[in-house]
């Protein structure tokens, strides 16, 4: 335990640009976003002529439906977050087996008491758990920030802020789900975590490039050969992809999808399609055979990383 | 007796070519042991298979392990410094000893620091930003905090100033070499090591060429110099090797009668290096 969060807090160090000050970063710019449009509202031409007048038609909605949009509101302040931190992933996982290879230090971290099994999973780990969990807080902290502010402007300009929004659409329900919605993510992709640690133990170079051409290759000759036999485009492996995103948890954070990006993916819309972000939504989706094959799939990957990086250092 | 490494019938295969050819070693615990040869000659091949880095044939056992399994429970008691400057780059000095700490039940950090204090190099500094001595520095000073039975050190200066490579042995000797401990050095430096070494391997085409200790080194083998004059004679007695040198014939001879030499010339005992390109340049073993 004591060598696995010691492996914990290295994957931390080296990636303290990625894992914190990215989500510092965006915090940043959103606050400064905001504070510069609060400044320069009364400058915008539209329908209300000043920031007071607009405090006064909200406050005089209904309280459900301002409830509804608060909420709403609330959990679209981590969509960047989330997406950034997709990315984010995404290149550590990416590079997690790759750069100590590259650049010979594999070599020192071999020659500590440290199994490869451990080494591995402290990576996993840390893409599924560390890194969500540090833009969760950022999230959290810019979404209390932001709410200052707010309260601040709407108290100097008269009105409420309580009952014009702290009380309305429980942030404390939109941080359970996202933070809820980020663990099931790092569920819902093992799959491709898994093949992104492949890729990272065995490219001999540009892992990048050996993480998408094969599936971008394979797709395409399964299109092809599907097409010349019935000359439909259903079901392939592109199709597989679009329902695996359109449903991952950290999309779900978006809300209330009417399934128009789903529809563009050629993903079909049935009657049943809901994505709305509810815990049993996102239950559903852990407990279903696609997630059961997705984690025998991960599971086949991450042993072969394994086996190569056991290898790593034969020639 | 118990080796700390002991091997029979070791081979290690690459695709077309055997790097490690069905060699047989014993190295008890105690010893300073030089592998050395030629580029190619599969040192490194035999290191890897040792320290489990590398997958090999026959058997092998590193204090009662084998390496190829129980690659991290050995490194509980074996440390090795693979190449200088392998240390990663992004990492501070502190964050990788609290690391070495956290993970290797046998690392002192008070020792670290005592050698380090010794050094420029600071908790504060990233590997990047220090020298390719410094790091060599940092290296050594992170192994010789660990209380481990044997140390591997595969070419660990080169490309060092004479300084720091000075430096880097009679530390090594002076502060963490002791009874119960095995350092296996390979370097191409060998000049700078012999005086150090306890026992000698020679190791050529993935076989061993050689395989003694120092004092039967000196006790075997004999350089003779002797004037033009005398070099017919001194052929005669089938040394292992000749050269010349400033109009002066050397020959170097394997158990040959010392009284016998001395009353063609001078006679001493070779140099390692001396040594090894006669032996590898053919002369039998």
């Amino acid at each position: 335990m004591n060598r696995l969060t010691a492996l914990i807090k290295r994957e931390f160090w080296e990636n303290k640009g990625a894992f914190r000050t990215t989500p510092l970063v965006i915090g940043g710019l959103m606050l400064a976003a905001i504070l510069m449009a609060l400044i320069t509202f009364n400058h915008f031409d539209n329908e209300f002529q000043s920031l007071k007048e607009l405090l006064r038609f909200i406050a005089q909605q209904d309280v459900d439906l301002r409830a509804k949009v608060v909420y709403w509101g609330n959990l679209q302040v981590s969509e960047i977050f989330s997406s950034v931190l997709a990315f984010v992933v995404f290149f550590y996982l990416l590079g997690s087996l790759y750069d100590d290879r590259k650049d010979r230090s594999i070599l020192f971290w071999k020659s500590l008491p440290a199994s490869d099994t451990l080494t591995i999973g402290s990576k996993l780990l840390s893409a599924m758990i560390v890194a969500p969990f540090i833009f969760w807080v950022v999230y959290v902290l810019t979404h209390i920030v932001i709410m200052l502010l707010f309260s601040v402007v709407v108290m100097v300009l008269g009105e409420n802020p309580w009952t014009l929004f702290l009380s309305l659409g429980s942030p404390f329900k939109a941080w359970s789900m996202v933070l809820l919605s980020y663990f099931a993510q790092s569920i819902w992709a093992l799959p491709l975590y898994g093949w992104l640690m492949l890729v990272s133990a065995f490219a001999p170079r540009i892992p990048l490039l050996f993480a998408i051409l094969p599936p971008v290759i394979l797709g395409v000759l399964e299109l092809w050969v599907d097409f010349l036999k019935t000359f439909t485009l259903s079901d392939n492996l592109f199709g597989l992809f679009g329902h695996w995103f359109a449903n991952s948890p950290l999309i779900l954070s978006g809300d209330e999808h009417d399934g128009k990006f789903e529809a563009a993916l050629g993903i079909p819309i049935t009657s049943d399609f809901d994505h709305r972000v509810t815990v049993a939504n996102i239950f559903d989706r852990l407990f279903s055979t696609d997630m059961l094959i997705g984690l025998a799939i991960a599971a086949v990957f991450l042993g072969a990383a394994l086996w190569l990086r056991r290898r790593a250092t034969e020639s | 007796m118990n080796y700390v490494i002991e091997a029979q019938g070791m081979t290690k295969r690459y695709k077309s070519t055997v790097a490690v050819d069905n060699i047989d070693l014993q190295i008890p615990a105690g010893r300073i042991v030089g592998l050395i040869g030629p580029n190619g000659a599969g040192k490194t091949s035999a290191l890897k298979a040792i320290l489990g880095l590398a997958t090999y044939e026959g058997e092998l056992s590193v204090l009662g392990k084998c390496p190829s399994k129980d690659r991290a429970a050995l490194m509980e008691d074996v440390c090795f410094i693979a190449d200088v400057a392998v240390l990663p780059r992004w990492i501070r000095v502190w964050q990788l000893i609290e690391l070495t700490e956290k993970i290797h039940s046998k690392f002192s950090r008070e020792k670290c620091l005592q050698y380090l204090s010794k050094t420029k190099v600071t908790p504060e500094h990233r590997v990047k930003q220090l020298s390719k001595g410094m790091v060599a520095q940092l290296h050594l000073a992170i192994v010789m905090s660990i209380d481990v039975k044997l140390l591997v050190l595969d070419e660990p200066t080169l490309g060092l100033d004479i300084l720091f490579r000075k430096e880097f042995y009679t530390n090594l000797l002076n502060d963490y070499f002791d009874e119960e401990r095995t350092i296996l050095i390979t370097t191409h430096q060998v000049e700078e090591i012999e005086h150090i070494l306890s026992d000698l391997i020679f190791i050529q085409d993935g076989h061993i060429a050689l395989d003694s200790s120092m004092d039967d080194v000196q006790e075997r083998y004999a350089e003779l110099m002797v004037a033009p004059d005398m070099a017919a004679a001194a052929r005669e007695l089938q040394p292992m090797n000749e050269r010349e040198l400033f109009g002066r014939h050397i020959f170097l001879f394997q158990d040959a009668n010392r009284t016998q030499l001395k009353e063609l010339g001078e006679v001493r005992t070779p140099s390692v290096a001396d040594l090894f390109v006669a032996i590898m340049n053919g002369g039998k073993s």
